[in-house]
């Protein structure tokens, strides 16, 4: 073991690579604000809507895979922007990235990718076709 | 509401019959659901969900909303309110692995002092008086996640003869988690979606306009 190692001054080193690596102590402090989170990794892919997949084994399983979501979202990031091709690799279904895995089924009709649209304008809203079994109570007014 | 009570005190009684019989009903419902244009993927979204500010007071008030949604949505302490299974769950993501206090979220064992209510598991007939008391006893602004089928239609025991089928016919519901029990992460993703809806909630900006 060296002495580096000994005196922990590789941590050190990581902690100057990790502020390196992020771009500097600025951009280092912005991505601390928006994630919560300050990580070095490889970069291994990214998806049409922007999001960058890293990865790195250092950390603990669980951990050694995560998205930087596109800078557009700012603050407004949620789980449901990782698109399907994404997600497995993401949740270790599967070590292939969608770019590297030939085997993904691809068809034409496949519907493309939307994130959880709840609580705006293009949220799934159902609908019955069947008469309600319960109807409301409207009571009459007595003023007017 | 309790500023509307205090109100009441000075303003006409006609006013105070008028929030009595519900009048103020369609002004919460102003606040509560306004639903924002759907996203789309690959433009900038701003932090504040208000951007249609037409002159300097209108944007003052929706600057202070924004502070005010963002002090709501960074300290929503859920009560504690375990009905069944779906309890488990719920301590779950109190636990360290999913654990909810990073997000501000605090289990608060008393419903005066919380701001939702997390419907976890089975509501039955028995259990529904006793749901509604303290529901009533929270202080407003105050939300519902209903988590799990149970909670949210009955589920399982639709048909039973003791289960009340959905807890939104005793409380209003905000946010529905679905699952059987709902994973503790899905129950966290009801949180953040929560957080999204304190987030567009127009308290100030109603008061202006009114």
């Amino acid at each position: 073991m060296s002495l580096g190692k000994i005196f922990a001054l590789d941590k050190v080193a990581t902690f100057f690579n990790i502020i390196r690596q992020n771009g500097g102590i600025r951009a280092s402090l912005y991505k601390l604000y928006r994630q919560d989170e300050l990580k070095d990794g490889t970069l291994v892919g990214e998806d049409k809507y922007g999001n960058k997949y890293f990865e790195n084994p250092r950390f603990f399983y669980g951990r050694n895979r995560w998205v930087e979501y596109n800078d557009k979202a700012y603050l407004n990031y949620d789980g449901s922007q990782v698109p399907a091709e994404w997600f497995g690799w993401l949740h270790y279904k599967t070590d292939l990235p969608p770019h590297k895995d030939p085997s993904r089924p691809k068809y034409k009709w496949m519907a493309d990718f939307t994130e959880n649209m709840s609580g705006t304008t293009g949220q799934y809203v159902p609908y019955s076709t069947t008469r309600a079994k319960v109807e409301p109570w409207v009571p009459k007014s007595k003023s007017s | 509401m309790q500023a509307i009570k205090a109100l009441g005190a000075t303003a006409p009684s006609t006013l105070l019959s008028v929030v009595k019989k519900g009048g103020f009903a369609p002004i919460v419902d102003q606040i509560r659901q306004t639903h924002l244009p759907a996203p789309k993927p690959n433009e900038t979204r701003p932090y504040s969900p208000f951007q249609d500010a037409s002159n300097m007071a209108e944007m003052a008030v929706a600057r202070l909303d924004d502070l005010l949604n963002w002090g709501r949505k960074g300290s929503i302490w859920p009560m504690t309110f375990g009905l069944a299974c779906c309890a488990v769950e719920m301590m779950h993501i109190a636990a360290p692995r999913y654990d909810m206090d990073r997000y501000g979220v605090v289990f608060r064992a008393s419903p005066r002092q919380s701001d939702v209510m997390i419907v976890a598991g089975t509501l039955t007939n028995k259990m529904a008086p006793a749901l509604r008391k303290v529901y009533d006893q929270m202080p407003d602004p105050r939300w519902v996640i209903s988590m799990g089928s149970c909670a949210n239609g009955g589920g399982y025991y639709h048909y039973s003869y003791s289960v009340v089928r959905g807890c939104d016919r005793i409380v209003p519901v905000d946010i529905y988690v679905p699952g059987c029990p709902p994973t503790a992460e899905a129950l966290l993703y009801g949180v953040l979606q929560l957080q999204k809806k304190v987030k567009r909630m127009k308290t100030l900006q109603v008061w202006y306009r009114k």
